[in-house]
């Protein structure tokens, strides 16, 4: 008797094996397969489709996966971490709402995952809903958003095509480009932030988007 | 509205930046529904930029974040994608559950033992493998190139004519893989077949086998733990 205790004590596997026979007698080879539902939501196309037939716990799959990068991508626009997981809320709400309108013809899942963010982020942006006084914009931007910008720009893989043909364009075109990308600025922002006029700010920044395409093709 | 053909992909760029007017942010989304070489101008100006944003250090999300994006979800109206009907003793929500939380295990493991085991070599990526009760019992780091260790975290009992079997799923298409079978309990250097290189959230589990391997190549007896990969950092 001591020793079948003994026995349970210092072998938990038995009770795990246990488990494994119930499983086994569910359905064998079928049903392991099927366990594999969690890798299947690592999949970001399949996880919009299983979102689309109403499966939250794909949804979930592309939060745990991705809200920690789409946080820090929105709070690069709207500089605000409480705003920022806002925008990434209604983010996900939307994601949700409109899976069932992803394609492939739309681009990656990532791709039009990240976008949605991107969206909400610059909406809130432009809607002035980034609730600070002039002062403090002008203050957190001369701070933070160049540190941002550059660090975007040094984070980039350098490896990536995308990094040989900003690198490629000149000083002000690739920020007037990362200003935007990356930190949600308008053109008027940027023609500010580089002291020059608003028409050089949008002509640079459109030769350099074509360079960049040119580059890239 | 109609777009001069040779401007839709200054403008796709241009809106993908995030530098139209809002009012022709808009009327481009709309007009985006209509007119595929705009779509597709757009799908590949987003690709185009978004390493930028995939390389970025992933920010500390709030714990409640989820919680409150699942209170405010609205029932799917779509028919005709109704989820699979599951088994009422279905215990897949229970490995789920432990599969998330040990992610963050993942995370302080992976770089644990990044410093602490393998000061030369860099795994590629790091699985924590937990049992159905959400418990850690092994960890495989998987280097590529046809090798793995695996570190045994727990005592299993092995019965005799009984081997335990280290599996990965590289896709769904190749099905579950081998990458060996250990020999007792130990913490054990595996060389498995060539596979793609391994990548983030890549399944491992470890099976009760009978001895010498699964007779069939694929797993078939008991999974004793099982979890998701992570890229080492």
């Amino acid at each position: 008797m001591q020793q079948s205790k003994k026995y349970f004590h210092l072998h938990p596997e038995a009770a795990l094996i246990g488990i494994a026979k119930k499983r086994a007698r569910r359905g064998g080879m079928a049903e392991r397969l099927s366990d594999v539902t969690i890798s299947e939501h690592d999949n970001l196309d399949a996880a919009l489709v299983a979102c689309a037939g109403g499966d939250r716990q794909a949804l979930r799959g592309i939060f745990e996966r991705e809200a920690g990068r789409l946080v820090a991508v929105a709070e690069r626009i709207v500089r605000r971490r409480d705003l920022a997981e806002e925008v990434v809320q209604e983010a996900f709400l939307r994601i949700w709402t409109h899976a069932h309108q992803y394609r492939p013809d739309r681009g990656s899942a990532r791709g039009w995952i990240y976008a949605i963010v991107r969206n909400r982020a610059i909406n809130l942006l432009r809607d002035g809903r980034r609730e600070h006084t002039v002062e403090e914009v002008e203050a957190l931007m001369d701070k933070d958003a160049a540190d941002e910008v550059m660090a975007a720009w040094h984070n980039l893989d350098r490896t990536s095509r995308l990094h040989e043909c900003l690198h490629a364009l000149d000083g002000t075109k690739r920020h007037g480009i990362l200003m935007a990308y990356v930190g949600g600025y308008s053109h008027g922002e940027i023609a500010g932030r580089l002291c020059i006029p608003l028409g050089t700010a949008k002509s640079w920044i459109r030769r350099g988007l074509a360079s960049l395409r040119e580059c890239m093709a | 509205m109609t777009y001069d053909r040779k401007d839709i992909p200054a403008i796709a760029d241009e809106y993908v930046l995030g530098l139209l007017e809002p009012q022709d942010a808009e009327r481009l989304e709309g007009d985006m529904e209509v007119d595929a070489e705009l779509r597709s101008a757009v799908a590949a100006s987003r690709e185009r930029f978004l390493p930028l944003d995939t390389g970025i250090r992933p920010a500390a999300v709030s714990d409640d974040l989820w919680t409150r994006i699942e209170t405010a979800l609205p029932e799917q109206k779509t028919p005709g994608h109704e989820p699979p009907i599951r088994p009422a003793n279905d215990n897949r929500g229970g490995w789920r559950i432990a599969a998330i939380s040990a992610m963050a295990a993942t995370v302080v493991l992976g770089v644990g033992l990044a410093f602490s085991l393998l000061r030369t070599v860099e795994p590629v990526v790091v699985a924590v493998l937990v049992n159905e009760a959400g418990d850690v019992q092994a960890v495989v780091e998987d280097f590529g190139s046809e090798q793995a260790v695996i570190r045994m975290l727990a005592d299993f009992e092995v019965p005799q004519e009984k081997t335990i079997q280290v599996w990965t799923l590289p896709s769904r298409e190749t099905g579950p893989v081998s990458l060996g079978v250990i020999n007792g309990i130990r913490s054990a250097q595996l060389a498995g077949p060539a596979l793609p290189a391994p990548r983030s959230g890549q399944l491992y589990e470890i099976t009760l086998e009978q001895a010498g391997g699964s007779p069939t190549g694929r797993p078939t007896g008991p999974i004793l733990a099982k979890g998701l990969a992570k890229l080492a950092r």
